[in-house]
This record gives structure tokens, sequence and C-alpha cells, in this order.
């Protein structure tokens, strides 16, 4: 029987001491004041305070920590930098969090055959910026990119704006070294494009933490494109904007990112940084082409002639990188911006066919409407991956009930429009009864069985993903608590 | 009729879905000289499942296949009672064209699905061999990457959803058919590539895209193979409007390169020119430069495409990495016997190279490639070998370090052993 709950404290400070043994002083954290910043991530609904947190420098490290948490049955959950959006290193029912943040490494890179290794606690954006000389770059691009860990991308296969074109982080990721629950540190894949025997490093990607942590990935590089494009365009419904994105990719044309925003998030991010969005419209299209240089103009004028089909106010290029950046702050910074609205807010992740997209954004519209909530649209329009921003005031008990219902309904809508739960967030702790929308009991007894070839005590971030059996809520479990 | 009762009775069997023990029928599918006693052909999914229900009860071992095409891909099956093909199920599901996402049955061939794709201007950017003969759950269950893999994604970067039947006789998905998901975990991933060891696909849902604008095929013929290999590096580095490149060297003819470009206009014809100065340089001749479409074009990829399933004794394919492939294919190609009839190809961006032999010795040539790709640190799978070494050839090497953990997948999905037996790696 492995411990899910807090430990009792006799064995909270014998494990204390054992760990001190492995990594030091310094990296064991048992303060209460230190252990409140690791009560959630980036999805702050719901809180639970980890008994211990451990940060290891090594593999090795990693592995030892491991293999004592094994040998006392103890549960633990992996975090990287705490920037996912689905309480996937909520330690809900595990004590012992790990945390990869010492491990920042880059072991190894390899220009002429386009290869990095990183340990798991590199920060994303710091692979691109490590080869951005050589012009390559590592294309996944979460808008978290700045503080995010290539660890944590792994156990999410996180998306981002550019995955349109490029794909998502388990389309770049070749290899992984993964330490089981057992403490068994593991080779999955290679650097050699391919390998011998089952795509684990495939399944692993997304996995959320419940096979054990990733500590480092071989990664695949790419070049930078020759020649880029960024387009803002206006208009002045929403139903003309996301028109607009299913019209370009019905006209085989594959954008490098086709991001939205509405009204409500143009205004903020406006306010916030001042990019000069005509806060009066009722949605905006960010689109990037990129590819060899020679045939740019020619996508770039049908693209325009989409919109301006479609109804645009207006199509403007980027005239320079400065510009460009400025663009895609404003896009990636969305979220931060969003806080002058609302005390809170909370993300929702679907997605749809892309042709569903004026259907699923008029129904988030009604959904809001009837539980008097105040929605926003930022999203990756291209993918149909929309991210509804729910804005509330979290001390509202009420009004975070009706948040949760509301949530709830846009991803029924989602399914019901033939589309899925979570695009690059996670089920985590979230959506853990969402995730029956998409998947029925005979489905989810082949992914446990999966699991338990990884860790068949279930002892690698328990309570996540999967509704937990009966038999496993102990008393001892926290109770894990709305925020309020 | 149960699976056990087809099984005892003598001759042919007729039930509703098709099954047969006509010898020919069975002869058809040996795999290494052993025949199944038995083929069944479901036309549906259900029926499909109920077969492998029944067929693990029996303690019956089924080998999943589709037309059979590339069944000598993987060890020789330990048990091999029944052969179950997946050829009826050949309905296209969902064709979400506007979407660009597609759903079919795994019985689908290849061709037949890029026909439909065809109409509305899209393609699946695959090229297995014998693609009339390839179905889609062979596509995947073999990981048939052709040489477009390297601009557009492998089957893993393709396949956004499946439907498989499980070792006891369950349906179930993974993944949807939207093209970002990350629901679940993503066991369209152990499907690929796993010859039909975890679970029988039986749909599959995959991202298509728009058929390029333009597209063109360059033949450069080279004075010799240095002169050849001495142009991969420079191809290689071509950007995305180089969908394929190959080099197809078959011993008879001047060694060629194959360059498939497609895209805007604009950019293939940059880039067409790019690789003609590059000819140049390398005293290489233009043999061939016409629209990418045509017969003619399509012809010349196909012998390329299709080279490890002609007539050999031998088929081989090492990877590597892409600073290595060169001297790996110089010296593979060295390690053979001049007696024996080599022809080649070479992916310089995938980094593989193929190998496909007619030779006396089999077993002694094999032994040579296996020591050269060690020594260079590349993975071999020995595609195809006589029947006389099944007992003892080593089909992939160098074993992967996870072996154990993958022997725990295979115990989680199929405990009893009823999915093709021994065929994978390590006899899995």
């Amino acid at each position: 029987m492995s411990i899910r709950g807090p430990l009792a404290d006799a064995d909270r400070a014998e494990l204390r001491r054992a760990l001190v043994a492995i990594v030091g002083d310094d990296g064991v954290l048992a303060e209460p004041a230190d252990l409140r910043v690791y009560e959630c991530d980036g999805y702050t609904l719901e809180r639970s305070v980890p008994t211990l947190v451990v940060l290891p420098r090594t593999t090795d490290e990693v592995a030892r920590v491991v293999c004592l948490a094994a040998s006392a049955g103890i549960a633990f959950v992996p975090r990287g930098a705490g920037t996912g959006l689905s309480g996937g290193c909520l330690p809900a029912e595990a004590p012992l969090m790990i945390g990869t943040s010492r491990m920042r490494r880059i072991r190894m890179i390899d220009l002429p055959n386009r290869r990095v290794v990183a340990e798991a606690g590199v920060v994303n954006a710091m692979v691109s910026r490590a080869v951005r000389d050589a012009g390559l770059q590592y294309v996944p691009d979460p808008s978290s990119q700045n503080a995010c860990t290539i660890g944590g991308n792994v156990a999410e296969n996180s998306g981002g704006p550019h995955t349109l074109k490029y794909g998502v982080t388990t389309n770049h990721v070749l290899g992984v070294e993964l330490v089981l629950p057992d403490g068994e540190v593991v080779e999955l894949g290679d650097a050699i494009e391919e390998t011998v025997g089952y795509d684990l490093t495939g399944v692993v990607c997304g996995s959320e933490g419940t096979f054990g942590i990733v500590t480092a990935a071989t990664l695949r590089l790419a070049p930078l494109p020759e020649a880029v494009t960024t387009m803002l365009a206006v208009f002045e419904t929403v139903a003309a904007a996301t028109t607009t994105v299913s019209r370009i990719i019905a006209a085989g044309i594959v954008p490098a990112a086709l991001e939205m925003m509405d009204r409500t998030i143009v205004a903020a991010v406006e306010a916030a940084y001042h990019a000069g969005f005509p806060t009066d419209a009722g949605a905006v299209l960010l689109i990037e082409l990129d590819g060899p240089a020679a045939g740019l103009p020619e996508l770039t004028t049908r693209v325009v002639d989409i919109c301006r089909d479609a109804g645009a106010r207006s199509v403007r290029s980027a005239a320079d990188e400065a510009e460009r950046a400025v663009l895609w702050k404003s896009r990636k910074r969305a979220f931060g911006a969003v806080g002058r609205l609302a005390p809170s807010y909370c993300t929702q992740d679907g997605v749809v066919p892309r042709t569903r997209l004026p259907e699923i954004l008029a129904r988030i519209e009604r959904i809001g409407a009837r539980h008097r909530l105040r929605i926003g649209n930022v999203f990756h329009a291209g993918d149909g991956n929309i991210h509804p921003i729910i804005l509330f005031d979290e001390r509202d008990r009420e009004e975070t009930t009706r948040v949760l219902a509301a949530g709830h309904e846009i991803l029924e809508a989602c399914i019901a429009l033939g589309g899925s739960v979570t695009g690059e967030h996670g089920i985590g702790i979230e959506k853990i009864r969402e995730l029956g929308l998409s998947f029925g009991v005979d489905d989810l007894a082949v992914m446990q069985r999966v699991r338990a070839a990884f860790d068949p005590a279930r002892r690698a971030n328990p309570g996540k993903i999967f509704p937990t059996g009966a038999a496993c809520i102990e008393q001892r479990t926290p109770r894990r608590q709305a925020a309020m | 009729m149960s699976i056990v009762d087809i099984l005892r009775s003598d001759g042919r069997v007729s039930i509703p879905d098709a099954t047969t023990r006509d010898v020919a029928a069975r002869r058809a599918l040996a795999i290494a000289g052993v025949v199944p006693h038995a083929l069944v052909t479901p036309s549906t999914r259900a029926a499909l499942a109920t077969c492998v229900r029944d067929a693990a009860a029996a303690g019956t071992a089924v080998v999943p296949l589709g037309l059979g095409a590339h069944r000598a891909l993987g060890h020789r099956p330990a048990r091999y009672d029944l052969a179950l093909s997946t050829r009826a199920l050949t309905r296209i599901v969902d064709y979400a064209s506007a979407d660009m996402t597609v759903t079919v049955e795994s019985g689908v061939t290849v061709a037949a699905l890029q026909g439909v794709l065809a109409r509305e201007g899209q393609w699946l950017p695959v090229d297995p061999p014998l693609p009339e003969q390839t179905t889609v759950g062979g596509l995947i269950a073999a990981d048939l990457a052709g040489p477009l893999a390297t601009s557009q994604g492998r089957v893993r970067d393709l396949v956004i959803g499946t439907a498989m039947t499980t070792a006891d006789g369950k349906e179930v998905r993974a993944g949807g058919r939207v093209v970002k998901n990350v629901a679940g975990y993503d066991l369209m991933k152990l499907m690929i590539g796993s010859l039909g060891t975890l679970a029988v696909v039986t749909e599959a849902t995959f991202k298509v895209r728009p058929r390029p604008q333009t597209t063109r095929l360059l033949v450069l013929a080279c004075a010799d193979r240095p002169a050849a290999l001495a142009l991969a590096s420079r191809l290689a580095e071509l950007d995305e409007v180089a969908l394929a490149i190959t080099l197809l060297d078959d011993g008879d003819t001047s060694p060629t390169w194959q360059c498939l470009l497609g895209g805007v206009a604009a950019d293939v014809d940059v880039v067409t020119t790019r690789i003609r100065a590059a000819a140049r340089a390398a005293s290489a001749t233009v043999a061939y430069d016409e629209d990418g479409a045509a017969p003619a074009a399509a012809a010349r990829l196909a012998v390329a495409r299709d080279l490890s399933r002609t007539a050999a004794d031998v088929v081989v394919r090492a990877a590597t990495l892409r600073t290595r492939v060169v001297d790996l294919a110089a010296a593979m190609r060295a390690s053979v016997d001049d007696g024996a009839r080599v022809r080649a190809r070479v992916d310089p961006r995938a980094a593989t190279v193929t190998l496909a032999l007619e030779t006396a010795d089999a077993g002694a040539a094999i032994a040579r490639l296996r020591a050269v790709a060690t020594g260079h640190g590349a993975t071999l799978v020995v595609e195809r070998w006589p029947d006389a070494l099944a007992a003892t050839i080593d089909v992939w090497s160098p074993l992967p370090p996870a072996l154990p953990l993958m022997r725990r997948v295979k115990a989680a999905l199929d405990p009893a052993g009823v999915l093709a037996p021994g065929r994978f790696v390590g006899r899995i």
C-alpha cells in the first residue's frame, strides 16, 4: 500500500533527513512558507501544500530520491516551473514533490545533426536561444516559454502558436531519459531518427508525470525559416474572423501560426502593451506565414485576399522585426494582461474541428450569458484549439461555482462538435471528470494498463488524469480546496 | 461457429465473415515458412473484435495482417494459428476535407486513400513501398516511412487517433479526430511500428495536407559512387521545398539522385536552380527535369520507393546520424562481396541506407553488414532474409536498452501472447 496522504511528523522528519543526505540541506524545502509556493501551478482553483519539496541537481540524485520514496512506499509528484494550467503538478495525493528547477544543463548541442540534449529543468526558450546563432531553433513555443521547462513540456506534450505548421512537443522529442518510479533510469529513443522497438518516447510525451520523472530529453532542432511575414487582420465580428480561419485552412494554406483575440482580450492587451490594436474591433487575427522567401509574397497575397473577402476592416503586415516582436509579445502575454479585467480568471482549453470555430464561439457566448460570466477568447485558431478565459472573483464562492459549471459546459460543447477536452494543457486534476466525455471505461482501462507497465504501484503523480478508485482515497488524503 | 471449431474443422469453412482453410490462401500468407491454420477476413470491426476474443479464449495465436505485402518484416512468429486480415475493413469513415483530417478503416489501401484525397487536392504525405498493396493498418504497424518523411513527418507525426482491438477482444480508442489533442495517453504511438504485437488497429485518423501547388522531379546522374556521395550533404541542406531526396545506386547504371520538389512555383524554381548549381559543381548531369506528377516521374520514383520489396535475398536498412550517413553508405557497400548483385538507396536527411542483395551466402553478408552498422553507431533492421535463417537471425540490432520495459508493455496489453507472438524486437 503506498502512502498518498501527508506523512506523520516522525516519518516526515526521517524522510527529510534522508533527502538531505542525498541532495544537501539547500535541496530540501520543509518550511511552511517555502512549501506554500508549491501549492498549485497555473491552475489556481485547487491547491494542496506538499509535505516536502526536494530539488535534485542530477539524474543520479533524482534516481536516489525516487528509490528512497519507493522503499518507503511514498508517492511523488514531479514539477518543472509550475506553469501548467490543469493542476498537473498539484501534490494532490503525493506527499513528496520532486522539482527539476536545479537541473538546468544543456548537456549536448550537435549543430550538424540538429540535436540538443536538455535536462528537464532547462527553460524552453533557452534551447532556441542557445542555437539561434547557428540559424536553428527548437520549434514548440508555449506562451510560457520564458518560464516553462523542457521536462514539463514533455510531460504535458505542450503546444504553442507555432505548432500549426510544425507540430507539438511530441513531434520534436526523439528520446528521453526517464527515472521510473522504482528508481531505475531508462533511456528511451535516441538521437537517431529510426529507433528500435516500441515508441515509448511517444507515449511518455503527454503522460503528465504518471510514468516517472523525465530528467532529460533529446530534441530535434529545425532551421529558422528563410522569411517570415506577420500580419494583423482586424474584423468587426468574431464570426468574420473565425470564418476567415476556416477559409485559410480550406484554401490549402498552412500558416506557421494563426491566432485569434476577441474584443475583451484586445482591450486588455492594448491597455497593457500598447501594440496599436483597435479596441473597437470584434476580433483580430495574428497570421504568420514563413518558409522560403521567393514564394512568400504570393502566399501573403492570397491570405490578404481571403481576409478582405471575409470582411476584414484592415490587414497590415509587421514592417520589421521590432513590430513583429510587439505583436507576438502582446499575444503571448495576453494571459498576463487579463489580470486588469478581473481579480481572477480561469483559462479553458478545448479543441474543435477548425470549421466549427464559428459555432463553438457562439456557444461559448451563450454559456457565458447563461451563467452571467464574462468570457474573453484568445486562442490557436488554426488548430481549432480554443482558450476561453472566464473572468471572475475567486473570493465569491457562488460565482466560482458558476465558473466551474460554465467550463464544463464549454468542454461538453467541444465534444459535441467532434473535438477534445484538451488540446495542450492536459487533464491534470482539472479535467479528470471531463476525460470521460472523450473516452469510455474500456479505453481508460487500456491506458491504465500501459501506465502499470511503467508504474505498477501508482506512485508517480497519483490522482491525475484518471478517476481515482475509491480504495485509494484514504482518510489521510488532503481534501483539495477550491480557492477561496 | 467459434474459432476453435474453425481450426478443428477440415477444408474450407464458410461463416459470415469469410474464414478459409484453403491451402493456397493460407500459403500466400506464410511468414518465414510458417503457414497459418486459417485465414479470417472480418468485414466489420465488431466481427474482428469477436474473432480476437474467441481466439484469445481458445489460446490461439493471431497474426494481424492487411494484404500481407510487408509480412517479411519481423521475426518468424513463435506461433501462427490464425491470419487475421483487415482487408475487408475498407470504409472511409469520415473525410473532413476542410478540416484536413480523414478517418478510415485500417483495410483501406494507401493508394485508395490517396485517390479519395486527390479529389479535394489533398494527400497523405507518405510514400510506403507498394502503396496498392499497403493498407493503412500496415502503414502504421510496420511504420513504413518513405523518403517523404523527412519533409512531411513520419507516420507517428500524421496519425491523430486510432481505434484498435486489444488482445482480449475489446475495441478501444485513443486520440481523436482533431489535430491537437492531449486527452489521455498517446496510445497511437505504441501502435506505430509494433507489427501488430500490442493490438489490432482497426481505424485511424490522419492529418492530411494540401497537395503542393507545383511539383518537380530532378534526376542527377553521377559519374560514380564517390561523386554521388559527395553531393549528399549539399542536397540534405535544401529547405522544405525538397520533399524527398534519395540516392539510387542499382549497380547497373550510374548512381542517380532523385530530388522531388514541391510547393509554390517560385520556391520550386529557386531550389531547382540551387540543385542544378550543385550538380554542375559535382560534374553530375541533369538526366531528368519534369513535372513530379507526370507518369514518367512517378515511375522513376516508384523504382526507388519499392527497392526494398523487389527480388532480393537480403534487404537491410541502417539508420544513423546525418553526419555519418555517407561514411556508413560507403562502408556498407564495400562490405558486400563482388559477386553479389547490390542495389542501394540512401536518404541523406533521414540518414538511412537501404541495401537489397542477391547473394549466395546471406548469413555471411548480414553478419558483415551488421558489423559495419554497429561500427558506425547505426541501427540495423534486416527487412528480408532467407527462411533458413529464421531461427537464429536478429532482425534488429542493437537491441534497445529499454527492452525489459518494452516487454512489460507487451505483457500489460497482451499477457497471454495472443497477438503476433515472437514477431517483434527481442522476439516479443
